[in-house]
């Protein structure tokens, strides 16, 4: 016999080691699993688009656009940025981009595979992890972008870019927390996904994203709360000047992403079969 | 009190056989309201993330028994139907078995890998090739990528559709998606096969392909679990079966005898049970108008009373009138309607219509309509009754109801029909010599 299990009505807490070693299990059920997943949904993704893979790099191109427009015609003011301004908005764009994506990333895809999920009972780790190897994808694509914004702008690169992947993964890590911690809610209340939109939108502007990091006013003390500021902030200096401005932030949200991602991950196992349930098949 | 008359008939003819399926004393709870459902359910999980005991085993407001004290047992190579109407709790019990939802008391014990049939196609994507699907679709199914790739050819050979499997699946007739689902969840052959209501897809002949693997497969082993509100196709794959009421368990055993418990129940559910005998109040002079019904039943050939008649079985519907005159040319009429089904007309019959005219004497007369046989299926029924003469009525009786039972099986029947089975030899094996 392969194997044998046992479904009781008892919470799997009650029995840690048993947890863990199916997480365990499961986890590795699910690479396989996860990797056709992402396979499925990027051909997807880019078979019905005429555009396809542009769409990664169309909205960082119109943001920077637009914002270098409002800049030059002195609407409003950025202050002095560590690259020339166009490539400082279209690479925060991008780091920022691929942080919402990570984000929404688990939220909308445990709510398309309601019907798979309602049915067929499978490791449910592979569709987030799909979805994070989906948002590594399409920052690859924009990473394309990224080297020739680099190249045109002639933008000097510190050896610390080899490190930069590091902080790339903090950052898309927390925001897959952020998405997976939300997503069993997402299935049952539509409230959850409408909320996201809003939310992220709002977070956008307490990140400095399309401005440097400010140091005062209110603004700098929300912008210094922002768990996202640190990561985003730290790939962008890797990568650039080498020159690390929030490093022990960086560390400190960094070690609450580990942790939390374990918590996050336990949560999601204990709350989906009540999600499931909840919806029908 | 069932429970424990399931175990023995269900494992004394196979305890030789390793058990794949435990299923003991599970329960479970859903509540109709959706926002409270809704509710209930993050209730459910702050309660398990905090590490506290749900208490599973009590309702809470707006709650119901989906599935109440169910336990049985399937052994490997078993296939065990599961009968019951729509809300019987059929689905339920298999996405509990499946591991997709928890039980809310008691436990399922599962040795080997179990494939729902319950998602054809689970996971396609319109936009892809059938290849892409099939890869994403067994994937799901929990089968790794060298071996999809060793069964790939099976499955586009099973499902036919050979030249269409570069074409995206959204141009798939829904016979063709059908298929593909259905060939890729039984090539992924598993241990337990839970089968859903999906045996009706396709084509004949494609529905005779899928009973041929399904018995394959049987014979390797696997154990299935089929799940029908239309007891005829669980009779052709399943020797036993188990019949769910409202989440109770009604019975357990023999495919036939829990089919016929059904089929009974189904007629009987929703109608008071009929009487099989109307006795009317005499009608004063004034109000007759020359013969008056006093009493309808069906009796036996005997001539005893039958409080319900049985399906092939001989019957005579006995109509009694008190005549105040003598008259010739009667005709006995009877409308008699289905009330189990769709309320139709299901005989009218009438003396006239059969050139019969019946010639009545004044006093107390029975009037017979014989049957040799009883054709009507089981179910509740309401007779019309009237008798006349030419347009004149003499008496009308609007509605007599009454059951007819069954001692066969009568699944997927119209009307009893009378028959009797035959071999007729037409030459030996041996070849004529030349």
């Amino acid at each position: 016999m392969p194997y044998r299990v046992v479904h009781t009505p008892e919470g799997m807490l009650r029995h840690p080691k048993q947890l863990f070693h199916a997480m365990w299990r499961d986890l590795l059920a699910a690479r396989e699993l996860a990797w056709r997943l992402m396979v499925r949904d990027i051909s997807a993704q880019y078979r019905q688009s005429f555009l396809g893979i542009f769409w990664a790099v169309i909205p960082p191109l119109v943001m920077a656009i637009g914002f270098t427009i409002a800049s030059d015609a002195q609407i409003f003011q950025p202050g002095v940025t560590d690259l020339p301004y166009p490539a400082y908005v279209m690479f925060s764009t991008s780091l920022w981009q691929t942080f919402v994506e990570a984000v929404n990333g688990p939220v909308q895809a445990v709510i398309l595979a309601k019907p798979m999920l309602a049915r067929v009972n499978f490791p449910r780790e592979a569709i987030i992890l799909a979805k994070v190897g989906e948002v590594g994808f399409n920052f690859a694509i924009k990473l394309l972008l990224i080297v020739a914004l680099f190249i045109y702008y002639k933008i000097a690169v510190s050896w610390t870019v080899i490190l930069a992947p590091v902080a790339l993964i903090h950052l898309i890590l927390f925001g897959t927390l952020v998405g997976t911690l939300l997503s069993p809610l997402g299935v049952l209340y539509q409230d959850i996904s409408r909320g996201l939109t809003m939310a992220t939108g709002f977070w956008l502007f307490l990140t400095p994203v399309v401005y440097p990091v400010p140091d005062q006013g209110l603004l700098g003390a929300l912008v210094k709360l922002n768990p996202v500021t640190p990561l985003l902030v730290t790939a962008r200096e890797l990568a650039t000047t080498g020159v690390l401005s929030l490093a022990p932030q960086f560390w400190i949200v960094s070690g609450i992403t580990f942790l939390g991602l374990l918590i996050t991950w336990v949560t999601f196992r204990l709350a989906m079969p009540y999600v499931i349930e909840r919806v029908s098949s | 009190m069932t429970v424990t008359n399931v175990e023995p008939t269900m494992s004394a003819s196979a305890d030789d056989r390793e058990t794949v399926i435990a299923v003991d004393r599970i329960s479970k709870k859903f509540c109709r309201d959706l926002k409270q459902s809704l509710f209930y359910g993050v209730q459910d999980i702050a309660t398990d993330l905090t590490g506290r005991r749900r208490k599973s085993d009590r309702l809470r407001n707006g709650e119901f028994w989906a599935l109440k004290d169910i336990s049985f047992r399937v052994q490997r190579g078993d296939a065990l139907g599961l009968i019951g109407a729509n809300g019987a709790g059929k689905s339920t019990l298999l996405r509990i078995i499946s591991g997709l939802i928890k039980p809310d008391t008691g436990s399922v014990t599962i040795a080997g890998r179990v494939a729902p049939l319950i998602a054809l196609g689970a996971g396609f994507n319109p936009i892809l090739t059938g290849r892409e699907n099939i890869y994403a679709n067994m994937s799901i199914l929990g089968l790794p990528t060298r071996e999809i790739k060793r069964r790939f050819d099976q499955v586009i050979d099973f499902a036919e559709i050979w030249e269409a499997i570069d074409a995206p699946v959204q141009t798939y007739s829904s016979g063709m998606a059908a298929r593909l689902g259905f060939a890729c969840a039984v090539h992924v052959e598993p241990e337990i096969l839970l089968i859903d209501e999906v045996l009706s897809v396709g084509d004949i002949k494609f529905k005779m392909k899928c009973h041929q693997k399904l018995a394959k497969l049987r014979e390797q082993g696997t154990a299935f679990i089929l799940v029908s509100h239309n007891p005829h196709s669980v009779l052709n794959v399943c020797s036993e079966s188990i019949y769910l009421s409202k989440g109770q368990l009604i019975t357990a055993g023999k495919t036939e005898t829990v089919i016929r418990q059904y089929e009974q129940d189904l007629c009987l559910s929703g109608n008071e049970s009929a009487i099989g005998m109307m006795v009317l109040p005499a009608k004063s002079r004034s109000e007759s108008l020359g013969l008056d019904i006093t009493q309808i039943c069906f009796k036996d050939e005997q001539g005893n009373l039958l409080a319900a008649p049985m399906t092939g079985e001989p019957a005579i519907l006995s109509v009694e009138c008190w005549a105040h005159e003598s008259i010739v040319g009667a005709n006995l009429g009877a409308m008699i309607k289905s009330l189990s089904g769709e309320h139709d007309l299901v005989l009218y019959l009438t003396s006239a219509g059969d050139d019969q005219l019946l010639e009545v004497q004044p006093g107390v007369v029975e009037l017979q309509m014989q049957m040799p046989y009883c054709g009507l299926i089981p179910g509740v029924y309401s007779a019309k009754i009237y008798i006349r003469k030419g347009v004149y009525s003499f008496d009308i009786v609007e509605s007599f109801r009454f059951t007819v039972k069954s001692q066969c099986t009568t699944s997927r029947c119209q009307f009893y029909q009378p028959r009797t089975w035959n071999v007729v030899q037409k030459s030996d094996s041996t070849l004529p010599e030349i």
